[in-house]
């Protein structure tokens, strides 16, 4: 169970009602949050461990299979890069809590570009609604370590939307996806969860 | 009902955001902004349970939001753009208008005024345009980045966190239009209020800073 919640939490202050008045800003639904304890963060953490792990395998397999040229290619290797380190920060977090990576099947996703190019768009704009989801359930140090992929993956969502001359910035605030539904979208994309 | 839909001309009653607006339709302004689904304002939220700090860190967002708003409409009204490079201004600054409208509705009479700017030519310029957004869209991620973990309201905090990917998702953008790497590095970093002032301030594009709004002249509030 969670422990009590020190006097002064984000979550608290919501409780109370502080602000509730009726704030809605560009749109953005109020996040859920949890009461911010260890045992949130190992599951909030591991649900972006799940995306980090679908990401790092996305662009490996598309990669060994050869399957991108060009932009697409130097597209996939860079972000590679990024999501392996993102990988090893939070399975660094994790420890021991660090859940498995689960199997996957892309299908013709790493196989063939144009699926390749809308997967990785998809996969990098859910990755920005999971962490944007799980910002309120964690503890501070838990939200720094997030907050430093975050936007890193923004800027992933962006560049591939570009390559494939989508809108790399359709709506004015991106909308946060809870954890059910980051696990259905990781599931469209061939993850068995 | 219509009290939670946008309207410009009840939010913006001193016609600040309708000036900046610059030669976009409101049926534009909408569109580019992410049409429906979006700007959803409360009048009578103004700062209505907002802590201090709260207050703080939404008018700091909204100082640099100004900045980029005025940025980037001065860049569309110099028509200096063209192809990629305009449309992108076009829509990244009907978006940035939009956070400074947000905020200051969110803030009412606690909303700081509009600075004066001077872009010094940078918005009459593609090439200056291009690394002048480029630096101010990182600049963004680096200062939302930096003020989240002060937030308090829930509703503040989603609110940042969603401009926040999208200053991200914009720096990424303006960077591929310069042909540069849109993701340089695996993770973004936060930078502290104090050396983002510094950095702002060593542009000169701020020429004057005007005081808060005071209660006394609702110029701001309506």
């Amino acid at each position: 169970m969670a422990p009590p919640e020190p006097s002064v939490t984000r979550a608290g202050l919501l409780r109370r009602g502080a602000c509730a008045a009726g704030l809605a800003l560009i749109g953005v639904p109020a996040l859920v949050a949890a009461a911010q304890s260890p045992e949130q963060d190992v599951r909030a953490l591991n649900l972006l461990l799940m995306v980090e792990y679908t990401e790092s395998a996305f662009y490996a397999e598309a990669l060994q299979r050869d399957a991108l040229s060009g932009e697409l290619r130097s597209f996939a290797e860079q972000v590679l890069e990024h999501e392996r380190a993102h990988l090893s920060l939070l399975e660094g977090v994790l420890g021991a809590s660090a859940e498995r990576e689960p199997q996957h099947d892309f299908g013709d996703a790493t196989s063939a570009s144009d699926a390749f190019a809308d997967a990785a768009a998809r996969l990098e704009d859910l990755a920005v609604a999971a962490y944007n989801g799980q910002a309120a359930n964690v503890t501070p140090e838990a939200f720094a370590a997030a907050a430093r992929i975050v936007s890193v993956e923004a800027r992933h969502a962006a560049w591939i939307r570009s390559i494939v001359k989508r809108d790399p910035a359709p709506r004015a605030a991106d909308q946060p996806k809870t954890e059910a539904q980051v696990r259905a979208g990781l599931e469209d994309l061939g993850v068995r969860l | 009902m219509s009290g939670t839909e946008l309207d410009l001309a009840r939010v913006d009653r001193d016609g600040a955001i309708a000036e900046t607006r610059g030669g976009l339709s409101r049926a534009g302004f909408l569109t580019a902004a992410g049409a429906g689904a979006l700007l959803a304002l409360a009048p009578r939220a103004r700062a209505a349970g907002l802590s201090k700090t709260d207050v703080d860190v939404l008018n700091y967002a909204l100082s640099l939001e100004y900045l980029q708003a005025a940025f980037y409409t001065e860049s569309e009204r110099s028509k200096a753009l063209k192809g990629r490079a305009a449309k992108a201004a076009a829509q990244v600054g009907a978006v940035e208008r939009a956070h400074v409208q947000a905020f200051r509705a969110l803030l009412g009479r606690k909303a700081m005024a509009k600075p004066r700017f001077d872009f010094q030519g940078v918005t009459e310029d593609p090439k200056a345009f291009l690394k002048t957004a480029v630096a101010f869209e990182d600049l963004a991620v680096e200062a939302y980045k930096g003020q989240a973990p002060r937030i308090q309201s829930e509703r503040v905090l989603a609110a940042a966190l969603g401009i926040h990917t999208v200053e991200a998702r914009h720096a990424a953008w303006m960077r591929y239009l310069n042909g540069i790497q849109p993701a340089a590095a695996a993770f973004d970093d936060p930078r502290d209020k104090g050396e983002i002032d510094r950095i702002v301030r060593a542009t000169g594009f701020v020429t004057a800073k005007p005081k808060m709004t005071t209660r006394r002249k609702p110029k701001y509030t309506g």
